[in-house]
């Protein structure tokens, strides 16, 4: 792992902060290919994620384009992809959900990372990654988060109804979910990888405090757990939209490496990732980097170090980045950084 | 009225059953379904975006106040029509083209049936052509487009320009909303109104209903 990313996980003072823009249906624009192609080519992901390594100089590079899907659609559920130059990200359908509500969660098919879906795949990917740069920066193969992969199996709306009136059931259906992800998560550990896992269904724009810690909670600490025990030192957990309502169960999820989206107040996370000994990454706000200048993406970079208070845990990193983002605005970002001194 | 009064506290509270339940006995002891609707259902809807506004209620608990409202409109709807009741107004919408997110376009929907109007949900994915079989075959008041992705946000101005084509921008108005949309981009691509959440989109909608009244 990068000393500079190691040392702000540590939680202690890096050369300068680490830079991990959030940079997946992008990947295909650096290979000139759409998402929808760059997520079922084993041979164009890797050229992508190549060519992010040396256009963009990440601390970490993630393997994953439509990063919430993978498991689902392992599990049986149906990704729509696009066809020709159209670059719309690949999605699951809300109606095309494989867990009715009435059924035993038993009966969900638990996939095998080696054979089923696009698994498999995003490993080959992984492994040839490792083999090439492995030595010179964290890989790290994406997961969805339990309750995000819950989401897709049931269908959002009948998830969230469900988390109402059979809480239950969604316990069992996260439990699930869990058993998929720590499985596929332990194919990436095996070729040398680390973990991210993504749960942005669990932020509290849509499910309350209460409900998170009641529902959400045990089950991404049982995966976050399992990746300890593997060996995984740094677990990062990317939950999108203001986290700052629930923080403090957000901190006791025990990943090292949380998000401070946009919305939320860098200062909560700078005091109470502090007393946690809790490296945290600021996403600054580039929804409309397609439309702003560069110049505004440096204001923009420099604002969000300000406000760190030169925490030693912060990362710098950005929205999902948009298909076609121009790298200048990449590079005012780490101009920012770098003229930010710790 | 007392009863009134407990139909809105009942859907707030998300009681399916007791809500269908006491919408049926206030039809069938020939209470008029319009106060229903407006004094039981729409005054509980409010409550529930106003909380939802102030963050102590969050999507499960308002989609269980939406079943119970759909339950009580199920009994109620027959006989509003025969009641001759007029809809406070027409939307059409869905989440436009290459985006398969529709959280926020249902909860958008399930506010604006709480306040009274009427819904035409063209669903996800939609392409510009099917917006504009919409507006000649519904011809709403309202056409609201939804996006949660940087990239589809920009599919709202090809289905804007799509539909000037067609000629029929100047017959009806258009909301925008979605996480990565704001008055900005809105203005920007020429759409009428724009809101950042379900709550703020019902008062656009009336405000700019009354624009165009």
């Amino acid at each position: 792992m990068s000393k500079r990313l190691e040392r702000a996980l540590a939680c202690e003072t890096p050369d300068q902060v680490p830079f991990l823009p959030a940079i997946y249906e992008h990947k295909g624009w650096f290979v000139g290919a759409t998402p929808s192609q760059v997520a079922r080519d084993a041979h164009l992901l890797t050229t992508a994620l190549l060519a992010e390594y040396e256009r963009v100089q990440p601390d970490a590079l993630t393997i994953g384009i439509d990063v919430y899907n993978v498991e689902a659609e392992a599990v049986g559920c149906t990704v729509t992809y696009y066809d020709g130059d159209d670059t719309s990200v690949p999605a699951i359908r809300s109606d095309g959900a494989v867990f009715q509500g009435s059924q035993d969660v038993t009966s969900l098919k638990l996939p095998d990372p080696r054979k089923d879906g696009r698994m498999p795949l995003n490993l080959e990917v992984a492994s040839s990654i490792v083999k090439i740069l492995g030595k010179e920066i964290p890989i790290r193969g994406a997961l969805s988060g339990p309750f995000s992969m819950a989401a897709h199996l049931a269908g959002p709306e009948k998830l969230f109804l469900l988390a109402m009136i059979q809480p239950a059931l969604v316990k069992d259906l996260m439990n699930f979910s869990s058993s998929v992800i720590k499985r596929y998560g332990q194919a990436f550990v095996e070729l040398g990888c680390g973990v991210v896992l993504f749960d942005s269904h669990a932020s509290p724009e849509l499910l309350s405090p209460e409900m998170y810690r009641d529902l959400v909670l045990p089950a991404t600490q049982s995966v976050v757990h399992h990746f300890h025990q593997l060996g995984v030192a740094h677990v990062p957990l990317i939950i999108g939209g203001n986290t700052t309502k629930i923080l403090d169960s957000y901190i006791e999820t025990g990943a090292n490496n949380i998000l401070c989206d946009t919305k939320s107040d860098p200062k909560q996370f700078v005091e109470r990732c502090s007393k946690a000994r809790k490296a945290f990454r600021r996403n600054i706000n580039s929804s409309d980097f397609l439309e702003v200048s560069a110049e505004e993406a440096y204001r923009r970079a420099l604002n969000d170090l300000e406000g760190s208070n030169r925490y030693p845990g912060f990362i710098l990193g950005s929205q999902v980045l948009p298909y076609g983002t121009p790298l200048s605005h990449l590079a005012a970002m780490r101009e920012a950084i770098q003229e930010y001194k710790l | 009225m007392k009863e009134l009064q407990d139909l809105a506290q009942l859907l707030e509270q998300g009681h399916v059953q007791k809500v269908t339940e006491l919408t049926q006995k206030l039809v069938d002891s020939g209470q008029s379904p319009q106060l229903i609707l407006n004094d039981g259902l729409i005054a509980g809807m409010a409550v529930v975006g106003e909380k939802m506004r102030n963050g102590e209620m969050y999507l499960p608990e308002v989609l269980q106040s939406a079943s119970a409202m759909h339950a009580s409109l199920k009994i109620l709807r027959p006989h509003l029509v025969l009641e001759g009741a007029q809809s406070r107004g027409k939307i059409l919408m869905g989440t436009v083209k290459g985006d398969m997110h529709d959280i926020g376009k249902n909860l958008v929907g399930i506010m604006l049936q709480g306040a009274g109007f009427d819904i035409i949900d063209l669903g996800l994915n939609v392409p510009p052509q099917k917006f504009i079989d919409g507006i000649n075959t519904h011809q709403p008041d309202i056409l609201g487009l939804s996006a949660m992705l940087t990239t589809t946000m920009l599919n709202m101005k090809t289905t804007l320009d799509a539909i000037a084509e067609a000629g029929l921008r100047s017959k009806v108005k258009v909301i925008i909303g979605g996480a990565p949309v704001s008055q900005k981009f809105a203005d920007e691509i020429g759409a009428d109104g724009y809101a950042r959440d379900a709550v703020l989109a019902v008062d656009k909608i009336k405000q700019l209903l009354g624009a165009t009244a």
